[in-house]
């Protein structure tokens, strides 16, 4: 059963990780920083998704989470593969110097 | 429905640890301690999840994100750092966006708790009832058995699709991350 803690509150939680991960996407220069604050978004949400799966009672939240999980791995290898490849060529990974998409 | 006194505690401090290993991902200036920062928010996070009751999902949670995901993260910082002089660079450019970024995510913190705390959509929305619910499957079968069912019954497809997404993902990897050798060895 649902434990009783008002769910504006769980969310409201959801809500300002939410928040400091696309403050830190606008403000980090290190794409790695940027990834994980993606993460950190990405987690956000799951929050509020395991939230509401307790809250209505139902299992259907759970599986997204799930299936979230497996996409944010997909999205980490490939991300991580493009910046080890960007670094090989330009030896330099600030975001601000990535204004091309030729290599 | 009012929750007892420990669950409240233990929701307080695991609001402040949080949101405090949060902020650390976005604040410290090295990488590696972002990553480490991030770790410490995912574990709080997996707690909240033991607290709602989806301990298979929590479980997944340290496993996966906590463990392999920011183990290959760790991997890539201490790459790039030991191939970089010292840390990863961060020069900024320009500090203006700084400004900017503070405005815009406190418009977003607003509004989102203007919804929460004004909608009504939320608490009028209506718990699964009845022998289908959550609660009385779990009750019934264990908590991994339901998310099981659920998960090969109503949701067979998206998983399928989901094998097709990492297969192509590990392909994206591997071509993104082969050096090509040329005649002369140099690549």
């Amino acid at each position: 059963m649902y434990n009783g803690i008002p769910i504006s509150w769980y969310l409201l939680i959801s809500a300002i990780l939410f928040t400091i991960g696309v403050i830190g996407v606008l403000v980090r220069r290190n794409p790695l920083t940027i990834f994980m604050s993606i993460e950190l978004m990405l987690n956000a949400v799951n929050l509020s998704f395991i939230t509401f799966s307790s809250y209505l009672n139902s299992v259907d939240g759970q599986m997204f989470v799930f299936l979230v999980l497996t996409v944010a791995a997909a999205e980490v290898v490939v991300g991580l593969a493009i910046i080890v490849s960007i670094f090989r060529t330009r030896r330099n990974i600030n975001v601000d110097d990535m204004n091309i998409l030729r290599g | 429905m009012t929750a007892s006194v420990p669950t409240l505690i233990e929701f307080f401090v695991l609001a402040v640890a949080t949101v405090a290993s949060g902020l650390g991902v976005i604040i410290f200036r090295s990488a590696v301690h972002s990553a480490l920062s991030l770790i410490l928010t995912l574990l709080f996070v997996a707690l909240f999840y033991l607290q709602l009751g989806a301990m298979f999902i929590a479980v997944v949670q340290v496993l996966i994100y906590a463990g392999a995901i920011m183990v290959l993260f760790l991997f890539v910082v201490t790459m790039l750092a030991s191939e970089n002089t010292g840390d990863v660079t961060e020069v900024d450019r320009r500090p203006w966006q700084r400004g900017i970024a503070a405005t815009l995510g406190f418009i977003l913190i607003g509004a989102l708790s203007y919804l929460l705390f004004t909608g009504t959509a939320i608490e009028s929305a209506a718990p699964t009832s009845g022998a289908n619910g959550l609660s009385q499957n779990v009750a019934k079968l264990g908590n991994t058995q339901t998310f099981g069912m659920a998960l090969f019954h109503g949701f067979s497809f998206p998983f399928e699709i989901t094998s097709l997404l990492i297969i192509v993902a590990l392909l994206g990897a591997m071509v993104l991350g082969r050096r090509t050798l040329t005649r002369d060895g140099q690549h």
